[in-house]
């Protein structure tokens, strides 16, 4: 299992309603990219701070580990805006503003993406899928969804043990051998998705498969002072942006 | 490359939402009929689903000597047909949101944009006009991985470019910026991309025929016959 799903499955909320998570959660991550980034993004990158560690219970180091992935992107993506294309100052110069629209973007990103991690950490996807029929996505789509997800640990299981039989065989002491191993990988990992896909089609005929996989999901109800204190803590967030901004920039 | 989550302006990210809509409403229709018309389908649809998964989870050498992973657009489209690839890609493209924290939810729609339906169609636009000209086999895969791999960073660049432009030069200058940052990146790793591509399509070919032929990659023998006979006509 995957780090973040599996500490959605041990999380303090695992048992709350997906709406209920996904109100607070991705409406962080809808106010850190439309409110103005200072102070509104600063503010929104510390309610979520505050609320991964405290109420939801994430472990610091487990986000820590999960949030520099993000992160490394929204550095190298924030660098090119410090620098201009033509003007003045030669083919590639210091952009002026350069700094500001840099620390902006970066101030968004990281929030934006602890709103989704606020998600994600609290959330295991064998909850969520399930419910998406109701949401109006189609069953079929939801179904291949779900094989997709249950199908996917297997997969990057088999490819941990080819990798480390590969590297007993000395797959991977030379750039030729480690192509030539990268591509048995690869071949390898198709070969056992179309196998298993093949072997679950026969197990599920035998058990009278008319096309719909039936799964049990845990029963849970959308708390309503839940939702009620998310949506207020997301209008405070909003109103105090807009108390602060021009008193702060 | 994932756009990450909240680096593009609100207005972008619907728009790039709207504008990959229509292209996923085709594959789910296409993905829904086809699973309505075989129900075994979804096993296999869904253990493609996890092959792209895993694929974009491999870690590629690469010739300036970092690591960098396939983006898998065009081993899949040439695989299972751009259509399905626009569902798979957006569903592999939420697992990686939610689970690798690898891309975004506001970012979506632009990456699905970019990956799931422009480098599967430019790639496999390549793939089958090359197997229509009666190149080989494995010319067309490098060729459609090729050019998916890097039609996705070019489309990438694009939707970068139009969020922030240059304060000197504009669209132009922030296209120009972005496309040289990804061209010193991306060139040798499209070739690689498209070299892996080769070396798995070969031991494919070896090792499982008839999923190949099921799937259309490969002719029947029946198909060939005919073809030979229309050629011989």
């Amino acid at each position: 299992m995957l780090p973040i799903d599996a500490a959605a499955h041990s999380s303090r909320w695992r048992r709350r309603h997906p709406v209920d998570k996904a109100v607070l959660g991705l409406g962080l991550t809808v106010l850190a990219i439309s409110l103005p980034p200072w102070p509104g993004a600063a503010l929104v990158l510390l309610t979520a701070l505050v609320v991964l560690l405290g109420p939801a219970g994430v472990p610091g180091r487990r986000l820590w580990r999960a949030y520099r992935v993000p992160l490394g992107f929204c550095v190298t993506g924030a660098l090119t805006l410090l620098v201009r294309v033509g003007g003045p100052g030669g083919f590639v110069s210091l952009a002026g503003d350069g700094p500001v629209r840099a620390g902006e973007l970066l101030l968004r990103t990281s929030a934006a993406s602890l709103g989704v991690l606020l998600f994600a950490f609290t959330t295991p996807m064998s909850d969520l899928l399930p419910r998406l029929v109701r949401a109006g996505i189609p069953a079929p789509v939801v179904d291949v969804a779900l094989v997709t997800y249950r199908m996917s640990f297997l997969l990057l299981d088999c490819v941990r043990r080819i990798r480390e039989a590969q590297a007993a065989r000395l797959g991977h002491t030379s750039r030729a051998a480690e192509w030539r191993s990268l591509a048995g990988l690869g071949a390898t990992a198709f070969v056992r998705a179309f196998d298993r896909a093949t072997r679950l089609q026969a197990g599920l005929a035998g058990r009278g498969y008319d096309g719909t996989l039936r799964v049990l999901v845990p029963e849970a109800r959308v708390s309503v002072p839940f939702t009620a204190a998310s949506c207020a803590l997301l209008a405070t967030l909003a109103a105090l942006t807009f108390v602060l901004e021009r008193p702060l920039t | 490359m994932h756009i990450a989550e909240g680096f593009l302006p609100p207005a972008h990210a619907v728009a790039w939402g709207v504008a990959s809509a229509p292209f996923v409403v085709h594959g789910v229709r296409s993905l829904t009929r086809e699973v309505r018309e075989h129900p075994e389908s979804t096993l296999l649809l869904g253990a493609s689903g996890a092959f792209t998964f895993v694929l974009s989870a491999l870690k590629l050498p690469s010739v300036t000597g970092s690591c960098s992973h396939p983006t898998g657009t065009g081993l899949g489209a040439i695989l299972f047909r751009p259509p399905i690839m626009a569902v798979l890609g957006t569903i592999t493209l939420l697992f990686q949101a939610l689970l690798l924290a690898h891309g975004g939810l506001t970012t979506l729609g632009a990456n699905v944009f970019s990956m799931a339906i422009v480098g599967p169609w430019a790639g496999y636009a390549v793939y089958a006009l090359l197997r229509r000209s009666n190149a080989p086999l494995m010319v067309a895969v490098f060729s459609g991985a090729f050019v998916a791999d890097l039609s996705t960073y070019c489309v990438t660049s694009v939707q970068l470019a139009l969020a922030f432009p240059d304060p000197g030069s504009g669209f132009l200058g922030a296209l120009a910026k972005f496309g040289s940052i990804f061209a010193v990146t991306q060139i040798p790793l499209a070739v690689s991309e498209g070299l892996l591509t080769v070396l798995v399509m070969r031991l494919l070919v070896q090792s499982s025929k008839g999923e190949l032929t099921r799937l259309g990659v490969l002719l029947t023998r029946k198909q060939s016959r005919t073809e030979t006979e229309a050629v011989a006509r």
